[in-house]
């Protein structure tokens, strides 16, 4: 590095660790953001500067749905065999975030510690990342239907993509989601070194494809996709009969690999870490080990005792995810452990500013399950009347919403409704799930 | 009484929780014990199921579903969809299907898509990198004969919210537009017109969705079907919309429009 940059880095770093000591020194929230924010003001290039001092290379980790979980599981496997780990845990996943990641290992004059960084890219950032920055893997999870409102559509995505990813060197390893039809499509299209994860696991098909489906149609042709069956949304075994496209052959037999926490969703997520971990070269036996101790990211099935009262979040911010939240609560709700269920609807810029897709969530079986549903957020009319709309009937139901406009409140019934011996559910869209955390913990993550 | 509504290729246009207008439009159906029933207007409809409907319901696509959509609706079922509506069947079109119902849409990346030619409009997306429309959209219904019908139910101007999310601009010819925009893009962002209104056919890229939030004009969807169907002057039971006035205010508050809200 010429002494100018060394200087000019220095700088950058001094200015923006200083920051980030005093943004948590006043309480003011991790400092996860910011400080890159000062930091590529002050030297712009600060980003590819901070990834080529990595020195066994990073990982990036795009998908709609799974990346933190999947990023703090290959972190824990790569930490307990001893290396050196940055991440950027906070969820900060845009430029800003990144640079404040990487900060947050280096010395006062810009040299970083670190044998390797996970970094979690949010879906529009990465071909910006990759114009400067040359990672050795990329894992893509699967892209669902989230923000619309800022990105457009899963197939102008991947588009993008392939455009950003096609250029990078030959030995750059790509993991994707074979049972996600636009990504292995991706794969097929990449001059890379490309591995799929899937599923290969017939009896956890679902019994119809859910409504809030993107992508079954044949990103090659345009045909409708034959499915065998799907497991999660459009993730499933399917091929194309008018163009011959067909699933890429997964690289573990899935049926015979442990996983995290529970869920399909959760499946997935332990396949591409677990991939990625051995393509690294780490042993089957450490890897599953690490699987077998892992427990959940905040506000990722998380689960808190306030007030004597058990409470479990359930980060719900996609119509896929929330179907798959509700899933599992229902599930609590038979055995009798739940009744209380509090929704929390924000339309801020991280969650997505258009909320229609509540709409394509199936609360028909929520509300027909006759629990006490509580409603709160920046939306909260938008969730209620939703709800209200899943009845089937206005008069002979037992149907009993309660509203409350503001969230602590909100927090306060659900737990006095909450039964001693019962678990309080909490589904939030994601700045939903910062503030719930914080009222419940009484500290800021972010 | 029976309501037999028709859902345009539900698999193919459903991209942004559109299909709340069918649910909506079902639930106040059902809520007041009139039969209904969802007729899918599937690729595998035959063209005589669009006989059948007596209300036709289209969501938005993304560019690739809407193309499908377009190769699928030709010939015989073309001819049927456009029958019903210039027979006066009442449909709903929101979010991107007013493209599809018009001349062509060029679409950002790809050949241009011929549209039905059922409403003089064309649509054109300025290019991949160009900014979508996306907000929160209020505008007031102007198209003469719903304005007018509707102002015999309602004590104030009808003003209806919603939600934009469109990258394609909509350009009207000799068709009525369905509002004037108070807040928002509407179809192209420059003339203040949004949707078109033809026969009984209302097309928006308003959704989020539109009807749940906007009741009165699913109850005139409903009320005019019905009128259509057995030919006689229809009064629908009122039913209490208080949570969707609580959602319009809440609206009404943030976009700074205060002199609309109904509640306190």
């Amino acid at each position: 590095m010429p002494l100018v940059d060394k200087i000019r880095l220095a700088l950058a770093v001094v200015v923006a660790k200083t920051t980030i000591t005093i943004v948590r020194g006043l309480g003011l929230g991790a400092g996860s953001v910011l400080p890159g924010e000062i930091a590529r003001r002050l030297h712009p290039g600060i980003l590819p500067l901070l990834f080529q001092q990595v020195k066994l290379g990073s990982i990036l980790i795009v998908g709609t749905n799974g990346k933190t979980t999947t990023a703090l599981l290959l972190r824990s496997i790569l930490e307990n065999c001893g290396d050196r780990v940055v991440h950027n845990v906070t969820g900060a996943n845009l430029i800003n975030g990144l640079v404040t990641a990487l900060l947050g290992n280096t010395n006062w004059i810009g040299q970083l510690k670190a044998d390797r960084a996970i970094l979690e890219v949010d879906e529009n950032v990465l071909p910006l990342v990759l114009q400067e920055c040359q990672p050795q893997f990329i894992v893509a999870l699967n892209l669902f239907r989230d923000q619309l409102d800022r990105y457009g559509e899963v197939d102008t995505i991947s588009q993008r993509w392939q455009k950003a990813i096609k250029p990078l060197p030959k030995d750059t390893i790509i993991i994707l989601n074979a049972d996600d039809p636009t990504l292995c499509y991706l794969g097929q299209k990449l001059p890379q070194k490309v591995l799929y994860f899937g599923l290969n696991e017939p009896e956890l098909y679902l019994d119809k494809i859910p409504h809030a489906v993107d992508s079954i149609y044949c990103p090659n042709c345009g045909n409708l996709l034959d499915y065998q069956g799907v497991y999660l949304s459009h993730l499933g075994d399917y091929n194309c009969s008018n163009c011959n496209f067909f699933k890429s052959k997964p690289a573990f037999e899935s049926k015979n690999y442990p996983q995290i926490l529970i869920g399909v969703y959760n499946k997935y997520n332990t396949l591409a870490a677990g991939l990625v971990a051995r393509e690294i070269g780490i042993k089957t036996k450490e890897i599953f080990e690490t699987i077998k101790n892992f427990r959940a990211a905040f506000g990722r099935a998380e689960e808190l005792t306030v007030a004597g009262k058990k409470v479990r979040i359930l980060l719900s911010k996609n119509p896929v995810g929330m179907n798959e939240t509700l899933r599992t609560v229902e599930k609590i709700q038979k055995t009798g452990d739940a009744s209380v269920t509090l929704l929390v609807l924000n339309d801020r810029t991280p969650d997505g500013t258009d909320v229609s897709w509540i709409w394509d969530v199936d609360t028909e079986e929520l509300v027909r399950s006759g629990g006490i549903l509580i409603v709160s957020g920046d939306r909260v009319y938008d969730q209620a009347l939703r709800l209200k709309y899943s009845r089937d009937n206005l008069n002979s139901d037992n149907f009993k919403l309660i509203i409350k406009e503001d969230l602590k409140e909100a927090i306060a019934t659900a737990l006095e409704k909450t039964p001693s011996e019962e678990t309080l559910h909490i589904l939030p869209t994601y700045s939903a799930m910062l503030e719930v955390r914080q009222i419940l913990t009484g500290r800021k993550i972010l | 009484m029976e309501l037999k509504i028709g859902w345009l290729y539900p698999n193919l246009m459903s991209t942004y929780g559109d299909r709340g207008n069918v649910i909506c439009l079902q639930r106040r159906c059902q809520w007041r014990g009139i039969e209904v029933s969802i007729i899918r207007l599937d690729r595998q409809a035959d063209p005589s199921q669009f006989n059948q409907v007596d209300l036709i319901v289209g969501g938005g696509a993304q560019d690739r579903q809407q193309e499908i959509v377009m190769r699928d609706l030709k010939g015989a079922k073309a001819e049927a969809f456009k029958n019903k509506i210039e027979s006066g069947t009442p449909g709903v079109f929101t979010c991107g299907s007013p493209q599809l119902l018009g001349k062509y849409y060029e679409p950002a990346l790809g050949q241009r898509i011929e549209g039905l030619g059922l409403l003089d409009l064309y649509s054109k997306h300025p290019g991949i990198d160009a900014n979508r429309c996306i907000g929160n959209v209020v505008f007031e219904l102007t198209a003469a004969k719903i304005a007018r019908e509707l102002s015999a139910t309602l004590d104030a101007k009808p003003i209806v919210v919603g939600f934009e999310n469109h990258g394609g601009r909509t350009y009207l010819g000799k068709v009525e537009p369905l509002g004037k925009v108070i807040k928002g893009y509407g179809n192209n962002g420059e003339d203040g017109t949004e949707g078109a209104f033809y026969c009984n056919a209302i097309a928006t890229y308003s959704h989020g969705p539109l009807l749940p939030k906007n009741p009165f004009i699913a109850d005139w969807l409903i009320k005019t079907a019905l009128q259509e169907k057995y030919q006689e002057i229809i009064s629908l039971t009122k039913l209490d919309d208080s949570l969707a006035s609580f959602a319009r205010d809440a609206m009404f508050r943030r976009l700074e429009l205060a002199s609309l809200r109904k509640t306190s």
